[in-house]
């Protein structure tokens, strides 16, 4: 009798009843567990705050972004996961490789749920209703299937090989992965297991991987080479292999059986293992990307009801603890953070890994190989200590310049910088801080400004100049110029500051100042986490714009812009707002003045509270290069701009711990570039890189200068100091 | 232990002070009145010692422009009650006045110590402590830097000329002028300051204004150039000019 071909393969690799048994009862137990793990975690989410639902109901500012002060579209977050754009950013190479390993991964994860659809709930289903075992695993289905999912399995091991190797290979030289604490514990630590998990996890995968595609080869050589299997061309190819090898029939299927075993084991193993290990990411991940809301560093959440800051577990909010869940200590933020390069006791990833052993610790959850020892109950084992203080220490949390650079690149959405204030109220609302923080703070409460100056002195720059400066409370203009604290106080700035009223005047721009009753914007005061000092001054300025008339608010300050432009609003402020240099673009691009060639070579410095913050790249660039200069970019430029390091209240701290400051970081990078200039749009930027410059011995070959400055020269308001001798040509 | 700080309101000096038309006093109008900074050390010196030993700490002083603020501070950081002392006095007050207007006060009271500020803008001469220990018929101490309860009273260490401190045993009730606390005055959040004006607490005590024997101020000045130094201007070359200048018109006594 000759027998049709039926194209399909066994399904349990097992042989007797026992057997199957066993395995069923054993993946019931994998499957208990991985339920329960994952329930633990939800659970943990539950106990935290829940969202602060009122983001979602907040009137819209003009300006305002998906994805940058708005939360992210569920469209456009499926598309980064899908893509892993996040992934990819400023690493395709590992991107790519990750992409594989994840495509091939879900093709593979799709290939067990179809052949589960069909052998245990269709084969089960007909034959208890129908009397007959029947099963669509065959025919061209499973040609087909064979075809795809072989090149999934090829694709997944390709990526897991490909990250692996960069694993082993790059630990000696890169930071990023690279886990020892920027602030090291007084009693010693060791992240061993946290490597191992990590080896684990990966190792693990790539096993798993492998012995799937070695029992395809076995199953096919064992029934002989049967010629449809050639769809399943890489398992035909590996049983060819074996076939080579000597190794044929019953011997194939001797060691199909036994390593049918070993994978599957291995398999349900790392299904139990996921909700306890780094695995927890392919869940975690995706579900922080979805919740993401970059807006929130841009626009800072209120504290919780009742604290003033954080003080323990239930005050994280359910999404700060899915974050803490969704880090996979990838260290991208370790490497970009400039308080970690200038050798602060802060690591981004460091603050998210001991917060998560801190919260998982009180929810009793176990975690398998991705925890770090300690000899005593210091920091995140110290359950009964103060959140902010000891479980973290003070230093980590006043080392941040709230640069945004982790959150910007962070892979899986995690924003540390609202975590970090949050935990600095605590420190403040218990008066715990640098002596020169609390002068400024106290300064900044009775004076309204950081330098301790009476507020009649705010609008003395304007002495110097031979135009008046229209009040803007007197009279009506179009523009309302906010200084803040840096372009009216501090001498090297107070000269930008009236190149800057003389350009506008001469280009005809309609503005006024507020004199005596501007007040620091309280940007870097509430960065600094003094919340009740911030309301004070919005209050007192809002009652300021409420005197003046005006249509428009620009700033000379990027961190006064960041919060009239995205906080103020809430408080009421409907006005637009713009930073000098889009009102400066504006003004060429429009046509309004023509400027002359000034043939300097320069770079430029994006201010974290413009560029990273509120996305404003193009507006100095055009500036720059409208002024005739060549702009040659620093390796680091936009959204990787390196921090001058003052911002979040560090410029009123002392920084003579670190080991280089950022500033000098950042001047030798442009040092590299042989420009005459390195150009700023930001007063702190102006001051923090004039002294990098110096101290970094570059004073001979660098200047710094504003972007005002430029414009000044080549529209023939003013020459700049050292600069070409010949005065410059009037436009 | 009982501890009463004296505060009181100077004129915030980072403002520029001019002399009224009288001419005997500053312009009240437009300047900013803020705490004297010594008060504030005797006031964080007290919370110590109420954190280190338990007691009360009850702060007390004449009202003056904005003294709520100064109150809710205090109230803020810690203090127990804050008592501001209405006399209807206006404009600069002698020191013995005040002092006279604080011990009517705290001749009702008890306490175990009295502490204020080792001297303020107003009173270099830190008199308050000295005058207000003799109104009351208490020891008392200046340019204290030290105390710490000691037995049945306390161990007082003050700062002398040289150097040199010196540390005494006192029995209480003191009055002491505080030059230092242990630690810096500490901060205190806004949302704090703002708590405690919500919560209101400051007592109000009408004190008939005293007849205090003080000294009459004829006159308020800023101190008067001499004319003696002549700035050179910053350039170099104009200086290095004008001091050869000086040399050959004044002369010069080469030995």
């Amino acid at each position: 009798m000759l027998l049709a071909v039926v194209e399909t393969r066994k399904i349990f690799g097992g042989t007797t009843h026992l057997e199957r048994v066993f395995f069923y009862l054993l993946a019931l137990v994998v499957l208990v567990v991985f339920f329960a793990g994952l329930g633990l975690r939800v659970k943990k989410y539950m106990a935290g705050r829940p969202l602060d639902a009122s983001r979602f109901r907040r009137a819209r500012v003009p300006l305002e972004k998906p994805g940058v002060s708005a939360p992210v579209p569920l469209t456009q977050t499926g598309v980064d996961i899908a893509a892993n754009r996040t992934v990819s950013r400023r690493n395709h190479a590992v991107g790519g490789a990750h992409l594989l390993l994840f495509w091939g991964f879900l093709g593979l994860l799709a290939a067990t749920i179809i052949v589960g659809l069909d052998y245990d709930v269709y084969g089960n289903l007909t034959r208890i209703f129908g009397g007959k075992e029947l099963s669509f695993f065959k025919g061209w289905f499973y040609l087909g299937y064979n075809a795809i999912f072989d090149t999934a399995g090829l694709a997944a091991i390709v990526g897991a090989v490909w990250l692996a190797v960069r694993r082993i290979r790059d630990t000696k030289s890169s930071v990023a992965l690279d886990y020892t604490r920027a602030q090291k514990p007084r009693s010693g630590y060791s992240r061993a297991a946290m490597t191992a998990g990590d080896h684990l996890f990966i190792f693990g995968l790539i096993l798993i991987l492998f012995t799937g595609i070695l029992l395809q080869g076995l199953r096919i050589d064992a029934a002989g080479f049967p010629s449809f299997e050639r769809w399943t061309w890489l398992g035909y190819l590996v049983g060819s292999g074996f076939g080579a090898l000597g190794l044929h029939g019953s011997a194939a299927g001797t060691a199909h059986f036994w390593l049918w075993w070993v994978h599957i084991l291995m398999a349900l193993a790392f299904v139990a293992y996921l909700p306890f290990s780094k695995a927890l990411h392919m869940i975690s991940a995706p579900a922080n990307l979805a919740v993401r809301d970059p807006g929130n560093t841009r626009r800072l959440p209120s504290p919780p009801s009742g604290h003033a800051g954080y003080q323990d577990f239930a005050d994280f909010t359910s999404k700060e603890l899915l974050g803490f869940d969704a880090c996979t200590k990838c260290g991208r933020c370790h490497s970009v953070c400039p308080a970690r390069t200038g050798g602060a006791p802060l690591s981004p990833r460091d603050l998210i890994l001991d917060l998560r052993q801190y919260a998982d610790r009180k929810r009793g959850i176990p975690m398998v190989l991705d925890w770090e020892e300690r000899p005593d109950q210091s920091g995140p084992k110290n359950l009964e200590g103060r959140l902010a203080g000891e479980v973290i220490e003070p230093a980590t949390l006043w080392s941040c310049t709230t640069c945004m650079a982790c959150v910007e690149i962070c892979p899986v959405g995690i924003e540390h910088v609202p975590t970090i204030v949050s935990l600095r109220r605590s420190l403040v609302d218990a008066g715990e801080m640098d002596p020169t923080l609390q002068a400024a703070l106290e300064n900044i409460a009775t004076q309204g400004n950081s330098f301790g100056k009476s507020s009649r002195m705010r609008a003395r720059w304007t002495k110097g100049l031979d135009i008046p400066i229209p009040d803007a409370r007197k009279e009506e203009v179009e523009y309302l110029w906010f200084l803040g604290d840096f372009a009216s106080f501090d001498e090297r700035l107070q000269e930008i500051s009236r190149t800057l009223a003389r350009v506008l005047t001469a280009n005809g721009i309609s503005f006024g100042i507020l004199y005596e009753d501007e007040r620091n914007a309280g940007n870097d005061v509430r960065r600094a986490g003094e919340e009740g000092l911030f309301e004070m001054l919005v209050e007192k300025n809002m009652e300021a714009f409420s005197k003046a008339s005006f249509k428009k608010i620009f700033t000379t300050d990027p961190h006064s812009f960041n919060t009239l432009r995205n906080e103020y609003p809430a408080y009421g402020l409907d006005k637009p707002v713009m930073h000098y240099s889009e009102l400066l673009a504006s003004l060429i691009s429009e046509g309004r003045v023509s400027l002359a060639g000034l043939d300097k070579k320069v770079t430029y410095h994006d201010p974290c509270y413009l560029g990273r913050y509120n996305r404003i790249f193009d507006a100095p660039r055009s500036v720059i290069t409208s002024a005739g200069c060549e702009l040659v970019e620093m390796p680091r430029n936009r959204t990787n701009s390196f921090c001058c390091g003052a911002g979040g209240g560090r410029i009123w701290m002392d920084d003579s711990v670190l080991a280089e400051r950022p500033s000098a970081n950042r001047i030798r990078e442009a040092a590299e570039l042989d420009v005459g200039y390195f150009v700023v749009a930001c007063p702190k930027d102006y001051a923090m890189f004039s002294d990098a410059v110096k101290s970094t011995g570059n004073e001979d070959r660098m200047k710094v200068v504003d972007i005002v400055e430029l414009f000044a020269e080549a529209s023939g308001e003013l020459a700049l100091a050292g600069a070409a001798s010949e005065e410059a040509p009037e436009s | 232990m009982k501890i009463v700080v004296a505060m009181r309101q100077i004129a915030d000096l980072v403002e520029e002070l001019e002399v009224d038309a009288s001419g005997a006093d500053i312009d009240r109008e437009f300047v900013k009145f803020v705490s004297n900074e010594w008060d504030e050390a005797a006031l964080e010196e007290a919370l110590c010692l109420k954190e280190a030993h338990g007691g009360e700490v009850v702060v007390v002083g004449v009202d003056d422009v904005d003294f709520d603020q100064t109150l809710f501070g205090a109230l803020a950081k810690g203090a127990d009650r804050a008592v501001k002392l209405d006399c209807g006095f206006e404009g600069w007050m002698p020191t013995a006045v005040r002092a006279e207007i604080l011990a009517r006060w705290l001749r009702e009271e008890s306490f175990d110590l009295v502490l204020t500020g080792v001297q303020a803008a107003d009173d270099l001469d830190g008199q308050l402590a000295g005058v207000l220990g003799a109104r009351l018929g208490l020891p008392h101490a200046a340019v204290v830097v030290g105390l710490e309860p000691d037995g049945s009273g306390f161990k007082v260490t003050q700062e002398l000329g040289g150097g040199v401190t010196l540390t005494s045993h006192a029995t209480g009730p003191l009055v002491l002028g505080i030059q230092a606390a242990r630690q810096a005055p500490r901060y205190v959040p806004i949302s704090r300051i703002r708590q405690a004006m919500s919560a209101g607490g400051i007592e109000v005590v009408e004190v008939e204004a005293p007849s205090a024997r003080a000294p009459k101020v004829t006159r308020l000045f800023a101190p008067e150039a001499k004319g003696r130094a002549e700035m050179l201007g910053d350039k170099p070359s104009e200086v290095a000019a004008r001091i050869v200048e000086l040399i050959r018109a004044k002369g010069v006594s080469v030995s």
